[in-house]
C-alpha cells in the first residue's frame, strides 16, 4: 500500500463490502471478528455491506473489499465502476484473488458444454470463465484464502487506521508449521502436501490436523510448484493424480494453473456427456 | 557399593530413569524430551519415563522420515528428529518490547518473559555443539539477546550420547560427534539395561551425587564406548571439511546455484529446523489505534523474499541467491563471522526438505573436493566443540579489521531513549531534517556515519543514518520511503520518538589525514555524508584538498540547498552538483554526478574516497576512482540493506561474510572485495 | 434499492437486492386489483456449478469442495457428504467419533443460529438497519450475541481447524481429533454461552411479532433418541416417513424461469418447509432438557409453527439445545480409539440427508468403480423452502396492501428474512435443470 493510497484514507474511512461469484465466507470473516466487530465500525463507516445491513450504497468509497470472482458481463462491468470510484480496493478470499474453486470449469470445453446444455449460447458465454478481480482491475492489496484469515483481516484494518504496512508474509506456509512446532506431514508420509509452495497466512493449519495443505492461499512468491509435482509424482504417483493435488480452491492462479497445464488439465468433465 | 564421583562414572538401571525425572522436577525443572508425537520422535514435555519413544527409532532418509518400531526397550535408539533444541532457547516468537505513543508520546517497556528452570534430557554431541554455537551468535558477540542468554541459563544439559545416527547424519565430518565431550551438565550412554551416567559441570556433580548411583563396571563402560565408537565408524566423513569454506567462496559463480534452483523450493525448511540457524524479523502487533504495540521476535529465513527487502528493492530476487546464501553461510562466511562453521552435521535439513535437496550432495556438487582429499576420507580431525577447528587459511585472511572501536555490548530487547524533536525541516517533497534534542551519552558520542535505529510504537524501527551531531542533540534526515519513514516524516516539534544507537562503524575520518578528499554521493545519500564534512572542516588542516560530487535527480530533490551554497562559496572546499533532469532556473550540470568528474584533477593515488547513494551509482563512482587510481583501501562506501536489529543478531543485513550493521555500514573496497556489487548477494 | 413501479390498478414490489441475507436475492410480488398475480423469490446469485465440480473428485476431495458452497454452514455440506460417503463403504465409525460430529454440527448451528438472530433479523423487530443501529440501543444484547457467535465458531474452530471450511473432516472420522483438554477448553465459553442462550429465548419472547398466520406442512428428519442433526428418517407433518438416503422418492425439483435456483417439492405440489420451525414442531420432544423446558416457558410452541416471524424464536430455543447439547459432549468424551476407520471407496449410490441450521440437506452421489464421483445433486434447504417462501408472500399480501408502498415493501423483505434463506447455498442447481433438459 503505497503513500498515494494512504493520502487518501480518512480519519474515518467509507467501507464497502461487495461480492460477485462466491460462498460469502469471507465476509463472514469480518462478522467473525467477533471481539473487535463493534470497536471496527466506530473507526469505520460500513456504508455497505448487503449481507449485514439495510443499507445500500452506491459509493463513492475510500476502501472497498471485495469477496467473490467475476462470472458474468455484468460482474465485468460493476467492478469497473467499483474501482473507479475507490482509491484503495483490496480483494477477499480465493475467488477474488484467484477465481475460486469455480475457476475449474474454466478448463472445460466450452463449446461441447454449452451446445449440449444451453439453450442460450450468448448467456451461457459470460459463464464459461471465472476470473480473479486482478484480470479485470488493479487491484492494492489482498488477502488470500479460502476462506481468509481473520488473524489477517485484523492486521489489515489495523494498518489501515495506524497507517503501517500489514504484515502479510509471502512466505511459504512451512514456516508457520516449523513456528508452531508441527511435524512436516509430507516428510512423514502423511502428505501430500502444498504447503512449501503455497501462501502463508492461514497459521498452518492443515498440517496441525494431520494432513496436507490443499493450497487455499494460492501460490507464495517464487513457487517451485514443478519441483514439487515431479517430487510427488516420484512415489508412482500418476500426473492426473499429481494434477487433482493442485486443482483446488486456487487452481487458476498461473503457477498452480501451468502445472496443471503440464500435467495434462484438472479432473473435472469437460463435456455434458461424461455426467450422463 | 562404589559410590560415583567426578571422575567415575555411574550406571542408572532403566528403572532408575523415573528417579532422574522426580529429582528434576523436585530442583523446579520442567523436563523437554524426546517422545512419540505426530509421527516422528520430537521434543516436548517428560512428566515420566514411559513417556520417552521406549522401542521406537525412525528411518530418515533425503526428504523422508518413517517411524520403526525396534522391540526393543531402549529409549534413546532413535536419530535427531524435526524438533530441536532452539525451540526452548530461542523460541519461534518472543514478546520484546511493548510501545506505547499518546499524544505524540513514546514509552517503550521490556517484555521479555520468565526464563524457568528446565532439563534438556537426550541432548546429542551435535546438539551440544549446536547450542555452543548460538551462544557464539546470540550471547558473546557485540551485542546479547537477553532472552536467549536467560533461557539458556535456565537449562540443565542432560545429553545421552547417539549411537544409532540415521544415514542422514553426518556430525563426524562437523566434528561435533557422536561423542559428547564439552557442554553438558551429565551425560549419558545406553545400554541394554540402563545407562552410564557422568557428569560435566558442577551442577552435574550435584546431581549425579543425589542420584546414587553404583560405579559403572568396566565391561560396562567399554561397552558404552564401543558404541559410540560404532557409530562414528558407520557414519564415515561424508563432507570433507578441509578448504571448503575457500572453495565455497570460490564458487559463487557456479552455474550449480541455478541448478539447485530449479529444486529447491524456498520454502524455508532446511532454515528453521537446522538448530543453529539464528535469523529473526520484528513483527508488530498493535490494537486497532496504534496506541499500544508489542514487537515481537519470530524466526525467520534467509529464504523468504521479504527477508532481505528494503524499501524500493530486494537483494536476493533468485531464488539460487537465496540458496547460496544460506550454504555459503552455513559452511564458509560463519567461519568469518564466529571463527566456526555454522553446521553442525546433524542432518535435519537433509530429512526435512520436503523435496530431499542434500546438503553433503550439493556441496560435493558446488565446491568438490580436489582428488587427494577425497582420497583422505576418514581422517576426522576433532574439531569441535572441544576445540574449535582452527579458522580455515583462506576465509581467516578475509576477516575484517575495524579501523574505529566497535560499539560497546548492546542487548536485545532494545532499549531506546526517548528523544523530543526540536525542530523540524522540510529537504524536499517527501524528505524533511528533524533536530532531536538528547542527553542520552552514548547518542552523543556517535561518530560521522554511524546510524540510529529509530522507533516508533507499532511501526517497524528504521535504521537511519546521523546527519548531523550537535553538542546537545542530532539530526536526522528522512525520506518518506514507507510506512515507518513517513510516520517519522510526519513528526512534528515537541513529539517523541525512541532512538537507539549509535550504530555500526562509520566513516574513518583519519584515513583521509594528509591526502586528498573527495566526497562522492547522490540524492539522500548526501545525509551521512553530512558529518563527515562537518568532521573535515572542523580539522581542515589535517586534510589536503576536499572535493564534495552531489548529483540529484533533480534541482528540487536535493538536500540542504542553501548550507550546499554556503559550502560551495567556501575557498577551501570544492562544491560541484549536477542533476539528472534540469528546471528553468537550473543553471548548473545535467547528468550523472560520475560526469563532475571531468572538472579539476584528482590525485588518484593520493585521495580518499568516501561513497554513498544508490547501488548504482555507487558501482559506476567506484568504477571512475579505481580509473583514477584511488586505491581499494582509500575507497569508503556506505551500504542499505534491511535491518531489524542494527546490532548483528536477526541476520537479515548480511552480505557475504560481514554484517552491515555491525561490521558495517561502511566499508573499504578492499575489506568487501569481491562481494561489492555482487548480484545476489 | 427498493423499486416502485405503480400503474393503474397495480402495485408491484421489487427489493432488487435483499440485505441481510446470505447470498444476492431479490424479490417481486404484484398485486393486480387485489389479486397476487406474481410472488417470486429470485436467487440471481452467480451459479458456481458445484455439482460439475465434484465430478472426477475423490470422496475427501469432495468434502474439501462442498463446504465451498456456503460459508455460513459449510459444515453441514460436510456432514450430508461424509454420511452418504460412509453410508456407501458402510463404514462403522467410532461413537464417539459420531459424538464429535455432532459437537461440530452444535458449533456450526450456534454460530449460524446467532448471527441470524442477532445480527440479521433481531433488528428488524426493534426498528434497526443493522447490528450497529440495534448495539446502540442494547448494546448488551449484540455483545451477547457476538459471544453466543464465537462460541459456536470456537467449536468448530477446536474440531476443524477454523470456524469457515474446516479441514478434518474425513471419511471414516477426522483427520486429527481433539484431547480431552482441548475440549475442556471450551468450556468456559459453552458455560457462559448456555446463560446467553437462555437470554436470548427470554429476549426474543419479548419481541413483537406482526400478525400473519397459515398452514405449514413441515419436514425434518427424525430420531428415536436424538434431536435432528446428522442422523434420522425425513418425517413431514403430514405422515411422511422416509429413510435419509430416500429423500428422491418423495420429493422433485424443477427450475422456475426467475431464479437461477431450483425448487424442490412433493408430489402434490403443496411447498414444505423445513428449517428450525419444521424441527421444533416436528420433534420438538427430542429437545434438551434444558431447551425444552426454555420453549414450554415461553409458551411460544404454537406460535412459531404458525407465524414465519416467530422462527426467531425456534432459532433461540435450537441455540439453548446446541449449547446445551454441547456441554454434554464436552463432558463426556472419551477420546476415540482412532481418529479416522480404514476405508476403500467403491462404485455406487452414496446418499444422506442431515439438518443443517437452516433445515434438511440431501446429498447424492454416484461414484465410478474407481470411488470417483460420477455425478451429484446437492438440493439445500433454501431451494426446498422457496415454494413456501412464495406461498407465504402471496397469503401475506393482503395484509400490506393498505400500508405506504415503502413501508409495505420493507416488511415483505422482513417476511423473507425470517426464513434466513441462504442465497449462496441455493445457486448450484443450473448446472441440474440442464442437465435435466438435455
Ligand atoms: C544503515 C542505513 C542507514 C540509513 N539511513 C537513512 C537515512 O539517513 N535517511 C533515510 O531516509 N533512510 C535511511 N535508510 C533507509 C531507511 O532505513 C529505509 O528507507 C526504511 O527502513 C524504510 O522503512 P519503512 O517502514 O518506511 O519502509 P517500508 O518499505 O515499509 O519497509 C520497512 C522495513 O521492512 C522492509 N520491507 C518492506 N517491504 C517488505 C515486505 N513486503 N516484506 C518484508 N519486509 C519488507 C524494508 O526493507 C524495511 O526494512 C538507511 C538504511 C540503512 C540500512
Ligand atoms: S507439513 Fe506441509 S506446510 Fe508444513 S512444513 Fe511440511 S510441507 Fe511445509
Ligand atoms: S533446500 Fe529444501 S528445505 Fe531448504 S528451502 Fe530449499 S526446498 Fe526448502
Ligand atoms: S544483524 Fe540484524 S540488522 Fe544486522
Amino acid at each position: 500500500m503505497t503513500g498515494a493510497v494512504r493520502a487518501t484514507i480518512a480519519s474515518r474511512p467509507r467501507l464497502g463490502i461487495m461480492k460477485f461469484a462466491s460462498c460469502d465466507g469471507c465476509q463472514l470473516t469480518i462478522l467473525d471478528l467477533e471481539d473487535h466487530l463493534l470497536d471496527l465500525l466506530v473507526r469505520f463507516d460500513l456504508v455497505e455491506f448487503a449481507e449485514a445491513s439495510s443499507y445500500r450504497s452506491s459509493g463513492p468509497f475510500d476502501i472497498v473489499l471485495v469477496e467473490g470472482s467475476i462470472s458474468t458481463p455484468e460482474q465485468a462491468e460493476e467492478i469497473v465502476r467499483i474501482r473507479r470510484e475507490t482509491p484503495l480496493l483490496v480483494t477477499i478470499g480465493a475467488c477474488a484473488t484467484a477465481g475460486g474453486i469455480q475457476a475449474l470449469r474454466n478448463w472445460a470445453d466450452h463449446d461441447a458444454y454449452r451446445a449440449a446444455v444451453y439453450a442460450h449460447p450468448e448467456y451461457v458465454e459470460s459463464l464459461a470463465t471465472s476470473t480473479p478481480i486482478s484480470d479485470h482491475v488493479a487491484v492494492d492489496a489482498e488477502l488470500r484464502g479460502c476462506p481468509i484469515d481473520p488473524g489477517q483481516l485484523l492486521e489489515l484494518l489495523t494498518a489501515l487506521t495506524v497507517g503501517r504496512r500489514p504484515q502479510l508474509p509471502d512466505e511459504s506456509v512451512c514456516l508457520e508449521c516449523k513456528r508452531r512446532g508441527t511435524v512436516c506431514v509430507l516428510v512423514t508420509g502423511n502428505g501430500p502436501c502444498l504447503g512449501p509452495v503455497t501462501h502463508t497466512g492461514c497459521g498452518a493449519l492443515c498440517p496441525a490436523y494431520a494432513r496436507g495443505c490443499y493450497g487455499c492461499f494460492g501460490p507464495r512468491e517464487a513457487a517451485n510448484a514443478p519441483s514439487l509435482a515431479r517430487w510427488f509424482g516420484r512415489d508412482g504417483r500418476s500426473d492426473a493424480d499429481t494434477a487433482r493435488l493442485f486443482s483446488g480452491f486456487t487452481a487458476y492462479a498461473p503457477p498452480f494453473r501451468s502445472v496443471i497445464d503440464s500435467l495434462g488439465g484438472p479432473p473435472i468433465a469437460s463435456h455434458s456427456g461424461e455426467d450422463a | 557399593m562404589v559410590m560415583t564421583s567426578a571422575a567415575v562414572p555411574g550406571f542408572l538401571p532403566r528403572a532408575g530413569l523415573d528417579r532422574l525425572l522426580d529429582l528434576l522436577a523436585a530442583d523446579g525443572r520442567r523436563v523437554i524430551g524426546p517422545t512419540v508425537g505426530q509421527g516422528a520422535v520430537v521434543y516436548d514435555e517428560i512428566h515420566h519415563a514411559s513417556d520417552l519413544p521406549a522401542g521406537w527409532t525412525a528411518d530418515q532418509a533425503p526428504g523422508s522420515y518413517r517411524l520403526r518400531q525396534t522391540g526393543t526397550e531402549r529409549q534413546f535408539d532413535y536419530a535427531v528428529g524435526p524438533t530441536s533444541w532452539k525451540h526452548e532457547t530461542f523460541p519461534p516468537r518472543v514478546p520484546l518490547t511493548i510501545g506505547r505513543r499518546v499524544n505524540g508520546q513514546v514509552t517503550f517497556e521490556d517484555a521479555l518473559p520468565a526464563a524457568p528452570p528446565v532439563a534438556f534430557l537426550g541432548v546429542r554431541g551435535c546438539e551440544i555443539a549446536a547450542l555452543l554455537t548460538q551462544d557464539a551468535v546470540l550471547a558473546r558477540g557485540i551485542a546479547v539477546d537477553r532472552d536467549y542468554a536467560a533461557r539458556r541459563a535456565a537449562a540443565l544439559i542432560i545429553a545421552v550420547e547417539c549411537v544409532t545416527p540415521a544415514d542422514t547424519c553426518f556430525c563426524t565430518s562437523m566434528g561435533t560427534g557422536p561423542e559428547v565431550t564439552t557442554g553438558f551438565d551429565l551425560a549419558m550412554t545406553e545400554l541394554d539395561d540402563g545407562f552410564v551416567v557422568r557428569a560435566g559441570s558442577p551442577a552435574g556433580e550435584r546431581l549425579l551425587e543425589r542420584l546414587e548411583l553404583t560405579a559403572a563396571d568396566p565391561g560396562r563402560t567399554t561397552a558404552a564406548q564401543d558404541a559410540v565408537a560404532a557409530a562414528r565408524e558407520r557414519m564415515g566423513d561424508p563432507v570433507p571439511t578441509a578448504g571448503l569454506p575457500a572453495r565455497l567462496i570460490a564458487a559463487a559463480e557456479s552455474p550449480q546455484w541455478a541448478e539447485i534452483a530449479e529444486r529447491c523450493l524456498a520454502c524455508a525448511n532446511c532454515t528453521l529446523v537446522c538448530p543453529t540457524c539464528f535469523c529473526t524479523g520484528v513483527t508488530q502487533v498493535s490494537d486497532l489505534d496504534g496506541f499500544e504495540a508489542t514487537a515481537e521476535r519470530t524466526w525467520d529465513s534467509c529464504f523468504t523474499l521479504g527477508f532481505s527487502k528494503v524499501a524500493g528493492g530486494n537483494f536476493r530476487p533468485r531464488v539460487q541467491d537465496r540458496y547460496r546464501q544460506w550454504l555459503t553461510h552455513k559452511f564458509a562466511t560463519w567461519w568469518d563471522q564466529f571463527g566456526m562453521s555454522g553446521c553442525v552435521g546433524c542432518g535435519r535439513c537433509i530429512t526435512w526438505c520436503p523435496v530431499g535437496i542434500d546438503v553433503r550432495a550439493e556441496l560435493m556438487a558446488v565446491a568438490p573436493p580436489p582428488p587427494a582429499l577425497k582420497a583422505a576420507v576418514g581422517i576426522i580431525e576433532p574439531a569441535r566443540p572441544t576445540t574449535v577447528k582452527s579458522v580455515p587459511p583462506a576465509a581467516s585472511a578475509a576477516l575484517l579489521t575495524a579501523p574505529i572501536p566497535l560499539p560497546a555490548v548492546e542487548e536485545l530487547p532494545p532499549t531506546y531513549a526517548r528523544t523530543f524533536v526540536a525542530e523540524r525541516r522540510r529537504e524536499t517533497v517527501d524528505t524533511v531534517t528533524l533536530r532531536f534534542d538528547t542527553s542520552d551519552p552514548d547518542l552523543l558520542a556517535g561518530r560521522p556515519g554511524q546510524f540510529v535505529m529509530a522507533a516508533l510504537p507499532a511501526f517497524s524501527a528504521a535504521p537511519i543514518s546521523v546527519s548531523r551531531f550537535h553538542r546537545d542533540g542530532l539530526e536526522l534526515t528522512i525520506r518518506a520511503a514507507g510506512a515507518a519513514t513517513r510516520a517519522l516524516c510526519e513528526l512534528r516539534r515537541g513529539d517523541s520518538v525512541g532512538l537507539r544507537g549509535p550504530m555500526g562503524r562509520g566513516w574513518p575520518v583519519d584515513a583521509a589525514e594528509g591526502h586528498d578528499v573527495v566526497i562522492v554521493t547522490g540524492g539522500i545519500g548526501l545525509a551521512p555524508l553530512r558529518p563527515l564534512v562537518d568532521a573535515l572542516l572542523a580539522d581542515r588542516t589535517r586534510f589536503r584538498e576536499i572535493r564534495l560530487l552531489y548529483g540529484a535527480r533533480s534541482p528540487a530533490d536535493r538536500l540542504y540547498v542553501e548550507e550546499l551554497s554556503e559550502l560551495a562559496a567556501r575557498p577551501d572546499l570544492d562544491v560541484g552538483q549536477i542533476v539528472d533532469r534540469a528546471g528553468p532556473d537550473w543553471f548548473g550540470r545535467v547528468g550523472v554526478v560520475t560526469g563532475l568528474f571531468d572538472q579539476g584533477h584528482l590525485d588518484g593515488p593520493n585521495a580518499v574516497a568516501y561513497v554513498c547513494g544508490p547501488e548504482r551509482m555507487m558501482t559506476a563512482t567506484v568504477d571512475v576512482l579505481r580509473d583514477r587510481g584511488v586505491s581499494d583501501d582509500r575507497i569508503f562506501v556506505t551500504l542499505e540493506r534491511h535491518m531489524e536489529c542494527g546490532v548483528g543478531l536477526c541476520g537479515h543485513c548480511q552480505l557475504g561474510k560481514s554484517f552491515v550493521c555491525r561490521d558495517g555500514p561502511v566499508f573499504s573496497l578492499a575489506e568487501m572485495g569481491p562481494a561489492f556489487g555482487r548480484e545476489g548477494l | 434499492m427498493h423499486g416502485t413501479h405503480v400503474t393503474t390498478g397495480e402495485q408491484r414490489f421489487d427489493v432488487q437486492g435483499i440485505t441481510r441475507v446470505e447470498g444476492e436475492g431479490s424479490l417481486r410480488l404484484v398485486v393486480r386489483d387485489g389479486q397476487v398475480i406474481e410472488s417470486q423469490l429470485a436467487i440471481f446469485e452467480a451459479p458456481r456449478y458445484f455439482e460439475r465440480l465434484v465430478v472426477g473428485r475423490t470422496p475427501n476431495e469432495v468434502l474439501d469442495i462442498v463446504a465451498r458452497i456456503c460459508g455460513i454452514c459449510p459444515v453441514a455440506y460436510q456432514m450430508s457428504a461424509v454420511h452418504a460417503f460412509e453410508d456407501l463403504g458402510e463404514v462403522a465409525i467410532e461413537p464417539s467419533v459420531r459424538t464429535l460430529r455432532r459437537l461440530l454440527y452444535c458449533g456450526e448451528w450456534i454460530e449460524s443460529h446467532a448471527l441470524h438472530v442477532y445480527l440479521l433479523h433481531a433488528p428488524d423487530f426493534l426498528g434497526c438497519a443493522n447490528a450497529v443501529e440495534l448495539a446502540n440501543l442494547d448494546r448488551a444484547a449484540v455483545e451477547r450475541g457476538l459471544a453466543l457467535k464465537k462460541a459456536g465458531n470456537r467449536i468448530v474452530a477446536v474440531l476443524g481447524g477454523r470456524p469457515i471450511h474446516p479441514v478434518s473432516v474425513r471419511v471414516g472420522g477426522f483427520s486429527k481429533v481433539p484431547t480431552k483438554r482441548e475440549l475442556q477448553a471450551l468450556r468456559p465459553d459453552l458455560d457462559a454461552a448456555l446463560d446467553h442462550a437462555l437470554a436470548t429465548v427470554d429476549w426474543v419472547a419479548t419481541f413483537v411479532a406482526p400478525d400473519f398466520e397459515r398452514e405449514e406442512r413441515f419436514v425434518s428428519l427424525r430420531h428415536p433418541t436424538e434431536y435432528p442433526m446428522n442422523d434420522g428418517r425425513i418425517v413431514s407433518s403430514d405422515g411422511l416417513d422416509l429413510a435419509p438416503t430416500d429423500w428422491e422418492t418423495a420429493f422433485q425439483e424443477e427450475q422456475v424461469p426467475w431464479s437461477h435456483a431450483l425448487q424442490a417439492h412433493m408430489g402434490d405440489r403443496v411447498p414444505y418447509l423445513l428449517g428450525p420451525a419444521a424441527r421444533i414442531t416436528l420433534a420438538a420432544d427430542q429437545l434438551h432438557p434444558t431447551a425444552r423446558a426454555a420453549l414450554d416457558r415461553i409458551g411460544l410452541a404454537d406460535a412459531i409453527r404458525r407465524n414465519p416471524y416467530w422462527s426467531i424464536a425456534a432459532r433461540a430455543v435450537e441455540l439453548v439445545h446446541a449449547v446445551a447439547e454441547a456441554l454434554d459432549i464436552v463432558d463426556g468424551y472419551v477420546p476415540p480409539e482412532r481418529a479416522t476407520e480404514p476405508w476403500t471407496p467403491s462404485a455406487g449410490t452414496a446418499s444422506w440427508a442431515t439438518e443443517a441450521p437452516r433445515g434438511l440437506l440431501f446429498h447424492h452421489y454416484e461414484l465410478d468403480e474407481r470411488g470417483r464421483i460420477a455425478s451429484a445433486r446437492i438440493v439445500p434447504p433454501t431451494s426446498q423452502n422457496q415454494a413456501a417462501i412464495e406461498a407465504d408472500m402471496t397469503s401475506f399480501a393482503p395484509s400490506i396492501l393498505d400500508e405506504p408502498h415503502d413501508v409495505a415493501t420493507h416488511r415483505l423483505e422482513q417476511l423473507i428474512r425470517s426464513y434466513d434463506p441462504c442465497i449462496s447455498c441455493a445457486t448450484h442447481f443450473l448446472d441440474l435443470t440442464v442437465e435435466a433438459s438435455s
